[in-house]
C-alpha cells in the first residue's frame, strides 16, 4: 500500500471546491455566531443567531443560508431601524426597512412570560421580517417555555411549532427569503407531521459568505502577536 | 457501588467552599487532578465493565510510516482509534496550532472502520484542520514526538538495552498531543449524538479514550522502530519503564477561553468536586481501610511530586512550596486521625492554615482518594446540556438583575477600569488559523475586535447602565433598548443557579496569567506534571503510571494506584 505523507505537499482538503459540506451542528453554531458578530450584531444577539441557524440546520432547514443572506442584506444597518417597536400585540418596524429576524425572535423569547405578545388572544402581528424562517427556532423556545403549541402565518401559509420542538405544516413561505409580516399565536395545527429531516449539507457559497463575515471579527497577524502566542522554548526537544 | 446521581443534591451545602474562594485564578491555577478527573472516570468504567482491546491493523514500514487501528470493545459498543504515522522533518515540528504537519495524526471512530473508512480518513486526518471528518468520528487529534526521549528509547531498544530511567523521568512521555478536537469539530459527531450513551456521560470521555489509546500507539511504534533498526537484537520496553511513560500534551492560549465560554460546564465540574469535598469533611470517622488508602495515595503523590519538573520560575516556586507542604503533611498524616469527631474535616481545616494554596489543593485530592463509594457517582453530574442555549428571563425586573450583580459580581464591580492596569490586555482571535491571542491594549492593534472574555468589565458596564434605569423595567424591555448588554445579562442570570460559573478575577488585568485557566481545565482532565513554558503555554502529562489498553492489568504495575 502506498503510504500517505502530508509533509511537503500543498495542504488541500478532500472536499472539492463545489461540493456542499456536511457540517455538524456545533460547527454551524460557531460559524454563524462569528458571522453575525462580524456583520455587526452585539455578542449576545450573535449568540442567538448561532443558536437559530444551528437549530434550523439540525432540523433539515437551511439556517446557514438564510442567515448569510440576511446578513448580506442587513449589514451596517442601525439597531433602531431593524429592532421591533414593541406594543401589545403589534410589533412594528420603526422605518421602511424590514425587521431583523434574530432581533424579533430573541425579543419574542425574552417576552415569553410578559403580556406584550398577546399570543393567547388575537396573536402577535409583526411588521415585515427579513428571512422569517430564522424566527422559527425562537418560536420553538417560546412554545417550550409556555408549554403550548404555536402557529405562525406568513403570506397566508401556516407553520406550526409544538411545545416539544417539532415543526408542522409548510415552510415554503417562511423559506422564500422575502420579507413578510407574521401572525404568531397559540394554536395547535391539525396536520400530519412529515418524516424527521436530517441536516442538509451546507452550500459552499453560504460557507464562504459566512466566513467573510466571520473574518471581520479577527485581527490580522503581526510579528509581535505571533511571537507572543507560543512557547518561549523550542518544540524540537 | 458508587452512587449514581442525576443531579447534585447537596448533602452538606453549608460545607461548600464559597465561589469567592474557589473561583480565584490563584487557586484555579493550583488545581490538582482528583478521582473525579475525566481520565480517572474513563479508566474506572473500563475496568468495572471489563472492556477488551485489540489492534486489528498495524501497517507501518521500516521508517515507522503507515497506519494502525486500535479497538476498544465495551459492553454495548466498540470504538476505534485510527492512527496515521508520518515521517516529519525536524524543521516542520511545531506544537503551535499554525503547524501543518505532525509526527502522527489520529481519529476516534464510532465503531469498527471498514477499509473504505480508513481510506477516507487517510485522505483527511493527516491534514487535521484542513481536512474533514464525519459523524462517524468522535475526535480528531495529532501528536509530536519528544525527539530526545523518542530517539533514545528506539536506540536503546534496538540494541537490546533498556532506556535510562533518568531520561524517561526527565520527559515523561514519548509523544505529546498538540490538539484533541471533539464535539463536532471539522465535521465530527456533535456531543448531542453521543451524550445519551452511558460511557459518554462524564465530560470529554471520547477525547480521553482517544488519548489513552494514543499512549499504546506511542509504546508500540518505538518497539516497532527498534525491531526495524536492530532486528533480532531488539528488545521490548520493560513494563516498569513503560508504566512511567504517559502521553504529553502541549497547550497554548487556545484552551484558556474554553472555561469562560462554557460557564455551566465549569460550574458543574467545580460543584461536583466541592460537593465531594464537603461529603468527605462531613464523615464522622476514619476507618482503618480509609486511613490505609490515604497513606497509599500520599505515597503515590510523593512519587508524582519527585518526578514533577519545571524550569518556569512561577512553577518552580510553587513546587518548592509543595515540597515543604508535603513535609508537614507527612508528619500530620502519621498522627491521623487526631480528632475524635469529623477527623477529615479536622485534617482539612489544619491544611487551610498550614499549607500553601498548592498544598491545600493537593490535600483535597488526597482526602477524596479513599472515598470512591461516597463521591464517584458525582462524575455523572459534570456534563452540561448547552445546545439549547440558556434563555434569558425577560420578565425579570431590572432591580432584581441589579441585585444579582451585587450578590454575585461584587468582585467585578470593585475593579476600577479607568486604571490602565485593570484593562491592560484584550483577548482577540487572530486571522491566522483563528487562534485566540492576548494583546496589550497600548501596544497592539485590534482592541476594537476584543472578544467578550472581559467578564468583569462587562458586568461593571451593565451595572452602571442599570443604575440609570427604572427599577420596574423588564429585562426584555431593557435589552430592546440596550442590545449590547445581552451577552452579560445571560451570564448574570445563569450565576444565580450555577454559583461556580464565573472565574472571579479580571481576565484583562496586566498581571493575569492564562496558564492558571489552563491548569484548572487540565486538572479536571486528570493532567499531572504541569510545566509552564511561558505564561501562555504549558506542557502536561496524562495517564502516567496507569495501565495500557493492550497489557493485561496484572502485568502492569499501577504506580498511581488509579483505575
Amino acid at each position: 500500500m502506498e503510504k500517505h505523507n502530508p509533509v511537503g505537499e500543498v495542504v488541500t482538503t478532500s472536499v472539492s471546491r463545489t461540493d456542499p459540506v456536511q457540517m455538524s451542528k456545533n460547527e454551524v453554531s460557531a460559524l454563524c455566531f462569528k458571522a453575525a458578530r462580524g456583520a455587526g450584531m452585539s455578542w449576545g444577539l450573535a449568540e442567538e443567531a448561532g443558536f437559530a441557524a444551528a437549530w434550523l440546520h439540525a432540523q433539515g432547514f437551511d439556517g446557514p443560508g438564510n442567515l448569510a443572506s440576511h446578513l448580506n442584506f442587513a449589514t451596517g444597518m442601525a439597531w433602531r431601524d431593524i429592532c421591533p417597536q414593541v406594543r401589545p400585540g403589534q410589533w412594528s418596524a420603526s422605518s421602511s426597512v424590514p425587521l431583523c429576524p434574530v432581533a424579533v425572535g430573541a425579543t419574542l423569547a425574552d417576552h415569553a412570560g410578559l403580556p406584550e405578545t398577546r399570543l393567547a388572544e388575537a396573536g402577535l402581528m409583526t411588521g415585515p421580517v427579513s428571512h422569517p424562517l430564522l424566527v422559527l427556532p425562537f418560536l420553538a423556545a417560546v412554545a417550550q417555555a409556555i408549554g403550548k403549541d404555536l402557529s405562525v402565518t406568513c403570506l397566508g401559509q401556516k407553520t406550526g411549532v409544538t411545545a416539544d420542538g417539532r415543526v408542522l405544516g409548510e415552510v415554503v413561505a417562511l423559506s422564500a427569503g422575502e420579507a413578510c409580516e407574521l401572525n404568531i399565536r397559540i394554536e395547535t395545527l391539525e396536520v400530519d407531521r412529515p418524516a424527521p429531516r436530517e441536516a442538509l449539507p451546507v452550500d459552499l457559497d453560504t460557507i464562504e459568505q459566512l466566513n467573510i463575515f466571520a473574518l471581520r471579527t479577527t485581527v490580522p497577524p503581526s510579528e509581535r502577536s505571533r511571537a507572543g502566542a507560543g512557547s518561549l522554548a523550542s518544540d524540537n526537544d | 457501588m458508587p452512587l449514581q446521581e442525576l443531579d447534585i443534591k447537596p448533602m452538606h451545602n453549608g460545607n461548600w467552599r464559597s465561589p469567592a474562594e474557589v473561583m480565584r485564578l490563584t487557586r484555579m491555577g493550583s488545581a490538582h487532578p482528583t478521582r473525579l478527573s475525566f481520565l480517572r472516570v474513563l479508566l474506572r468504567r473500563i475496568q468495572d465493565e471489563g472492556w477488551q482491546f485489540t489492534r486489528p491493523v498495524w501497517d507501518l514500514d521500516d521508517r515507522g510510516v503507515g497506519r494502525a487501528v486500535y479497538c476498544a470493545i465495551g459492553p454495548e459498543r466498540t470504538y476505534s482509534l485510527v492512527a496515521f504515522a508520518h515521517d516529519l522533518p525536524e524543521d516542520m515540528r511545531s506544537d503551535r496550532v499554525i503547524a501543518t504537519a505532525w509526527d502522527a495524526t489520529f481519529a476516534l471512530f464510532d465503531g469498527v472502520p471498514t477499509p473504505e473508512d480508513l481510506d477516507r480518513l487517510e485522505k483527511n486526518v493527516p491534514y487535521q484542520e484542513a481536512g474533514r471528518v464525519s459523524i462517524k468520528e468522535l475526535s480528531l487529534s495529532r501528536a509530536n514526538r519528544s525527539v530526545r526521549l523518542f530517539n533514545h528509547v528506539v536506540e536503546r531498544l534496538s540494541c537490546g538495552e533498556q532506556p535510562d530511567v533518568e531520561e524517561i523521568e526527565a520527559v515523561g512521555y514519548l509523544m505529546r498531543t498538540t490538539a484533541v478536537y471533539g464535539a463536532g469539530k471539522f465535521g465530527a459527531a456533535d456531543h448531542e449524538v453521543i451524550r445519551d450513551r452511558a460511557e459518554f456521560k462524564a465530560p470529554f470521555q471520547a477525547e480521553m479514550l482517544s488519548v489513552w489509546l494514543t499512549r499504546q500507539f506511542c509504546a508500540d511504534i518505538v518497539e516497532h522502530l527498534a525491531v526495524s533498526k536492530g532486528g533480532d537484537r531488539a528488545t521490548r520496553l520493560a513494563p516498569d519503564l513503560k508504566a512511567r511513560l504517559g502521553v504529553g500534551n502541549s497547550t497554548g492560549l487556545g484552551m484558556a477561553p474554553f472555561i469562560i465560554r462554557h460557564p455551566v460546564l465549569l460550574n458543574n465540574w467545580v460543584m461536583a468536586r466541592e460537593e465531594a469535598l464537603a461529603r468527605v469533611r462531613n464523615l464522622d470517622e476514619a476507618d482503618q481501610e480509609a486511613i490505609s488508602s490515604l497513606h497509599k495515595a500520599f505515597a503515590e503523590a510523593k512519587v508524582n511530586l519527585s518526578q514533577w519538573r519545571s524550569e518556569h520560575a512561577l512553577q518552580v516556586a510553587k513546587l518548592d512550596d509543595l515540597k515543604q507542604d508535603f513535609k508537614l503533611l507527612q508528619e500530620k498524616l502519621q498522627a491521623f486521625p487526631e480528632a475524635t469527631q469529623k477527623p477529615w474535616d479536622d485534617l482539612w481545616c489544619w491544611g487551610q492554615k498550614a499549607l500553601s494554596v498548592e498544598g491545600q489543593e493537593a490535600l483535597l485530592s488526597l482526602i477524596l482518594e479513599p472515598h470512591g463509594d461516597l463521591v464517584d457517582g458525582l462524575a455523572d453530574c459534570m456534563s452540561a446540556e448547552e445546545s439549547g442555549s440558556y434563555r434569558i428571563n425577560g420578565a425579570m425586573e431590572t432591580a432584581h438583575l441589579r441585585n444579582l450583580l451585587e450578590q454575585h459580581y461584587g468582585w467585578a464591580l470593585s475593579i476600577d477600569f479607568t486604571k490602565s492596569e485593570n484593562a491592560a490586555r484584550f483577548w482577540y482571535v487572530s486571522e491566522e488559523k483563528l487562534e485566540p491571542r492576548l494583546g496589550e491594549r497600548e501596544l497592539d492593534d485590534g482592541s476594537e475586535l476584543e472578544q467578550p472574555l472581559c467578564i468583569a468589565r462587562l458586568a461593571s458596564e451593565l451595572y452602571i447602565r442599570l443604575s440609570e434605569t427604572q427599577d420596574d423595567e423588564s429585562v426584555a424591555a431593557f435589552l430592546l433598548r440596550f442590545p449590547e448588554h445581552r451577552f452579560i445579562v445571560r451570564r448574570v442570570q445563569l450565576v444565580d443557579t450555577y454559583p461556580f460559573a464565573e472565574v472571579q478575577d479580571n481576565l484583562i488585568a496586566d498581571d493575569m496569567l492564562p496558564i492558571d485557566l489552563m491548569r484548572c481545565k487540565l486538572a479536571f482532565f486528570g493532567a499531572t506534571h504541569f510545566d509552564p513554558r511561558s505564561d501562555k503555554w504549558v506542557r502536561i502529562c496524562l495517564f502516567q503510571g496507569d495501565p495500557y489498553p493492550l497489557d493485561p492489568a496484572e502485568t502492569t504495575e499501577n504506580v498511581h494506584g488509579k483505575a
